[in-house]
């Protein structure tokens, strides 16, 4: 289907204020990042400016900043690794093989979503303690892939069960393994799903705060720790803040633009003809 | 449909790895929950039943905060989810520049929380907040944004369907991707219209998709903490307290039994909540879906 002028302009007219009302906090805080505290409650509100870049040099010089980026990425990745492959094994276990209570057990799946953190911290630093695993990543991983599993399991049950049971036939009779139809047949086909999986994991780990905050003491201290500790007694120190939030957003953005060109239709096209 | 023998060696790295990490915690919590526990005074630990509970049932404050949890949570994901539709489906037909301006809708979810909601924070100040300077400007009035109750609960929602839209938005889109494309091509031969197409392929075919979206975010807004701390701190007066503002102050003060059936019974809520909706939505087609 071609766009039409009419659609092109009706489309265009639906998200100008979409995109005005998502982004304009957006580019308030980058904005910000670079104005001194001043000009950042100007009135009426600065559009034109003299940038500084004082707020970023503050930040990375006054805190080990790349160390604790490096503590976010490695957890993050370890966490969308994590529930991608706990997830999509499960996710087809549910999807494809029927037992008697695999709805109760799936419901059960959710329930361990529905507790709030704040209850959860204190018997999960209690077990971290136990096993000596405090302050360090696979302590912070573990919990985070436990936020994410859920959701991937849930999401993925959902792109499963519509993959067509036929070409999975097909490719068994061919001679391929469960787990062989399950990567070659079963991933490229719902890759929008995981797609979207493995944005959401990285994202619970990367913005992750309370557990963050309760569960590293110097070692695997996370972004939203440090973030959160420019909100100081004397009142947030906004330049800063935006200025680190700007750069806790960047490796964001970098990964959504890899992994968006799988966030495609058309895998299942043609794969199931009569 | 294939007989259960293979699946458990699917299913049982996943579950036994979340059983065992969120299970241990949860008994914990629950057992915590039956005991007068006060922090500052440790040797004063006593059994108590289901003391904390019933203190909740009666407690005003209490009830108050599941209405305005309820309300906050209805709320906000109705929004998200009928704008995160929308976007979806204005997606799933391609347009210019369709792929930069998607990444510019997902910027939100990358902001971290805290700070997503200190800058709303200065957005909406009355003094020097930007939002009022432009609508004073345009003669659009001075809303109280955080300072009436009513307003203030409409601000958290807002500031919550700000972050969490494009959530509902790449569920479903992705959602949308995967529907063969075939069946709307017929659909189109058959001379069905948008809306036809719509309500009797889209809508079936996504249910579970939706059903899904709307349960993660309906579950994540009725303990949501970050945003509501950092813009209202509940307040004004008892307008935005929600249950987990209660659960955080209890916390504070070192009640660990009353925190605990706090989060206990945010659990049998949220629980309860999501099995109607699910029993609501899924049961009349009679679980065609998964």
């Amino acid at each position: 289907m071609k766009p039409t002028p009419l659609r092109a302009t009706l489309t265009g007219v639906a998200l100008l204020p979409v995109l005005a009302w998502t982004l304009f906090p957006i580019y308030w805080i980058t904005t910000a990042s670079f104005k001194t505290e001043l000009a950042l409650y100007a009135k009426p509100p600065q559009w034109l400016f003299t940038p500084i870049v004082d707020n970023y040099t503050r930040v990375l010089t006054n805190i080990p900043f790349v160390q604790y980026l490096k503590n976010s990425l490695v957890i993050a990745l370890g966490t969308t690794i994590g529930s991608l492959v706990l997830g999509t094994l499960a996710g087809y276990g549910f999807a494809r093989f029927r037992f008697r209570g695999s709805e109760a057990v799936r419901f059960l799946v959710l329930v361990t979503r529905m507790a709030p953190r704040m209850v959860l911290v204190v018997p999960y630093y209690l077990m971290m303690q136990r096993l000596g695993l405090l302050d360090t990543y696979t302590g912070l991983l573990v919990a985070y892939v436990s936020f994410a599993l859920p959701f991937s399991i849930w999401l993925l049950i959902g792109f499963f069960v519509d993959v067509p049971l036929d070409v999975e036939e097909a490719a068994m009779i061919d001679g391929c393994s469960r787990l062989g139809v399950l990567v070659r047949i079963v991933i490229p086909i719902a890759a929008p799903g995981l797609v979207v999986a493995a944005i959401f994991a990285f994202l619970v780990s990367w913005n992750e705060f309370l557990f963050a905050l309760i569960l590293s003491g110097v070692e695997a201290k996370t972004l939203p720790v440090v973030i959160a500790g420019l909100n100081t007694d004397a009142g947030p120190l906004y330049g800063e803040m935006s200025a680190a939030a700007v750069m806790v957003m960047l490796p964001n953005i970098v990964m959504t633009l890899v992994l968006q060109r799988y966030l495609v239709k058309g895998l299942t096209l043609g794969a199931v003809k009569g | 449909m294939a007989a259960g023998g293979a699946g458990r060696w699917f299913l049982l790295p996943g579950l036994a790895f979340l059983f065992t990490i969120d299970l241990i915690p949860l008994v914990y919590s629950a057992w915590v929950s039956f005991y007068n526990w006060w922090l500052i005074r440790p040797r004063d630990v006593r059994f108590v039943g289901l003391d904390n509970y019933v203190r909740l049932g009666v407690d005003p404050e209490f009830n108050r905060a599941v209405v305005v949890t309820t309300l906050f949570t209805a709320g906000a994901v109705a929004l998200e989810f009928l704008a995160g539709l929308g976007l979806a489906l204005l997606f799933a037909q391609p347009f210019r520049f369709l792929r930069p301006i998607r990444v510019l809708l997902l910027l939100p979810l990358f902001v971290v929380p805290v700070v997503g909601a200190t800058m709303w924070r200065v957005i909406f100040h009355p003094e020097v907040g930007v939002l009022n300077h432009y609508l004073t400007t345009f003669g659009l009035g001075h809303p109280p944004w955080l300072s009436d109750p009513t307003w203030a609960l409409v601000s958290i929602t807002l500031v919550d369907a700000w972050r969490t839209i494009p959530f509902m938005f790449l569920v479903i889109y992705a959602g949308l991707e995967v529907l063969p494309a075939e069946l709307f091509e017929a659909a189109a031969v058959d001379g069905a219209s948008a809306w036809q197409s719509f309500r009797h392929i889209t809508v079936p075919l996504l249910t579970y998709i939706m059903l899904l979206a709307v349960l993660i975010r309906g579950m994540d807004a009725f303990r949501e903490f970050d945003i509501i701390f950092v813009l209202t701190g509940g307040g004004p007066g008892t307008a935005t307290q929600t249950i987990q503002i209660l659960n955080y102050r209890a916390f504070g003060l070192g009640h660990m039994g009353q925190a605990n059936a706090i989060g206990i019974v945010t659990l049998v809520l949220v629980a309860v909540m999501c099995f109607v909706l699910m029993r609501a939505i899924l049961r009349p087609r009679g679980a065609a879906q998964a």
